[in-house]
């Protein structure tokens, strides 16, 4: 028996992923809330640390509209402006 | 952001370790880097979620500061698969090969064999090869052979591929979600909401059990969308699916607004939405499952807006904390007693929006103070706990349908929340309209 099959072609996509810095010392460190509860505790959290590990780190925030859409690209923009790297989450 | 140049870093749980990865090979970037701690954070208490944070902590900062390894290279499908099995037990052997290859809802599929898929392809009017969207999350390619290949195996019949084309359209525009809807650990499915004359010639219900059982087209065309989410959109249950537990609508969720029991005064969601009278569409809705509305003592309008109003005032739904379009159908009994009071839609639209709202005091502290007051500060924020959640951002987002039959029930259908519905209109190649004449 000869049958399509249900399942699609993938679109093809690529992006390379940046090179890391060797160090966080000195850099802007941004913070996406993705607002799952308690996301932004963990991230207030980490901020904590990370300034005691390199004292003299910027920190940025920005939240996202809702956990289910997607960051806009203003947000995407403000982070890119603002920072060297950037912390999220995914998920619950 | 990588794409923007910054390097990123993913904090999750592992449940949504698969999910993620397929994003991040989708998107073009196989060598997503992330930190993963046991599920959940979620509902924990801070200083637990601390402790699972502190545990990541220098994998963290490794992440962010080590060279990246070499992404994997994956192969990827340029066209359409026609397989040949060596089954001839279309309903036994072939069965189990569906499920082997994680092509079923679970439930018996009509093989798609070249004659019936042709037969679809030919009654669109497209090409085979003709691309109408690309579905999240997987980004799959739904061409007309493979949307057709899906409706052959839902029990489709040819003339359904117009409809079907139109909520394929519908749902991949930005507004719907659809990667988050196919994803989320919300129930969410959408619901395909056929309007105009073409309802009646398809054989789309719109009348007394509408959401089913019954000899009607109703099912088969809202299974052949979920399959078209399953087999195209890539949404795998539990693996790329995180739906914590669904809901039945999710194996097929198709429904006509009843236009012929509209009353006199009230103009139908076609054409609310600005659609030709000849003009038939298809609205696709991020929905919930519906819940029951009974009421068979009000007399007026006011009674039954109190008795809906009451009922659709639940805290545990999207649409408190989201821009949503909550979605009432009224019976076409309860629609015809608000109509005679002098109603219009738009009266009941703002009077939802005003009177159906929950007071604060009805959420956990949790919620009021990890949720609401923080997320939505311009409303709630140092607010008393009287004052009143509204079910949308705006009185015109309340979406009110007239369907089903005879009797004193309506339906409350709240939303995903982080969606917004799309209506198409059923159209031709050549963007004329489809018409019941021409399914003669």
């Amino acid at each position: 028996m000869r049958i399509c099959s249900p399942e699609a072609q993938l679109q093809p996509s690529k992006v390379t992923a940046v090179a890391r810095p060797k160090s966080l010392q000195g850099l802007r460190i941004g913070f996406l809330d993705n607002t799952k509860p308690p996301a932004d505790r963990v991230m207030e959290h980490l901020d904590r640390r990370l300034r005691e590990s390199f004292p003299g780190m910027q920190s940025h925030y920005v939240s996202k509209n809702a956990a289910s859409m997607p960051a806009t690209p203003a947000m995407l923009q403000s982070l890119q402006d603002n920072c060297d790297v950037v912390i999220t989450g995914f998920g619950d | 952001m990588e794409k923007r140049g910054v390097p990123a870093v993913l904090l999750m749980t592992t449940p949504f370790t698969a999910l993620a990865r397929n994003q991040s090979r989708v998107f073009g970037l196989p060598n997503l880097q992330a930190a993963i701690m046991p599920h959940p954070l979620g509902g924990l208490p801070v200083p637990n979620v601390i402790a699972k944070i502190d545990a990541v902590y220098e994998e963290l900062i490794a992440k962010l500061t080590s060279p990246l390894p070499a992404p994997l290279v994956e192969e990827v499908k340029v066209r359409s698969e026609w397989v040949d099995l060596d089954i001839s037990d279309e309903w036994g052997a072939l069965q189990q090969e569906f499920m082997a290859r994680g092509w079923s809802d679970g439930m018996l599929a009509a093989p798609p064999t070249e004659a019936r898929v042709s037969a679809m392809v030919q009654a669109s009017g497209y090409p085979g090869s003709h691309v109408v969207a690309v579905m999240a999350p997987k980004m799959g390619v739904a061409t007309i052979e493979c949307i057709a290949a899906n409706a052959v195996m839902a029990g489709a019949k040819p003339q359904h591929m117009p409809l079907i084309i139109a909520a394929v359209q519908g749902m991949v525009e930005e507004q719907f979600n659809l990667y988050g809807i196919q994803g989320t650990t919300h129930c969410v499915a959408p619901l395909m909401l056929v309007s105009g004359p073409l309802a009646e010639t398809l054989g789309i219900h719109s009348g007394s059990g509408l959401f089913g059982p019954g000899p009607w087209s109703n099912g088969v065309v809202g299974r052949a969308i979920r399959l078209i989410l399953l087999n195209i959109g890539g949404a795998k249950p539990v693996e790329m699916d995180k739906a914590t537990m669904g809901h039945p609508g999710k194996y097929t969720y198709c429904i006509a607004e009843n236009e012929a029991a509209l009353p006199a005064t009230w103009p139908s969601l076609r054409a609310e939405r600005g659609f030709a009278p000849e003009v038939s569409t298809v609205t696709m809705i991020g929905a919930e499952a519906p819940h029951n509305i009974n009421d068979h003592d009000s007399t007026n309008a006011g009674g039954l807006l109190t008795m809906i109003g009451h009922t659709i005032t639940e805290t545990g739904q999207n649409n408190v904390n989201h821009a949503g379009e909550p979605l009432v159908l009224l019976g076409p009994e309860h629609a015809g007693t608000i109509a005679k009071d002098g109603y219009s839609k738009d009266d009941v639209r703002r009077a939802f929006y005003e009177d159906a709202r929950i007071p604060l005091s009805h959420f956990s502290a949790e919620q009021i103070e990890r949720r609401l007051r923080r997320y939505l500060p311009k409303r709630f924020k140092d607010r008393p706990l009287d004052t009143g959640v509204p079910l949308a951002q705006r009185w015109e987002d309340f979406m009110i349908v007239v369907a089903g039959g005879t009797g004193k029930h309506s339906m409350y259908v709240p939303t995903f929340g982080g969606t917004r519905s799309v209506t198409r209109a059923v159209l031709k190649p050549d963007g004329s309209p489809w018409l019941p004449g021409d399914f003669k």
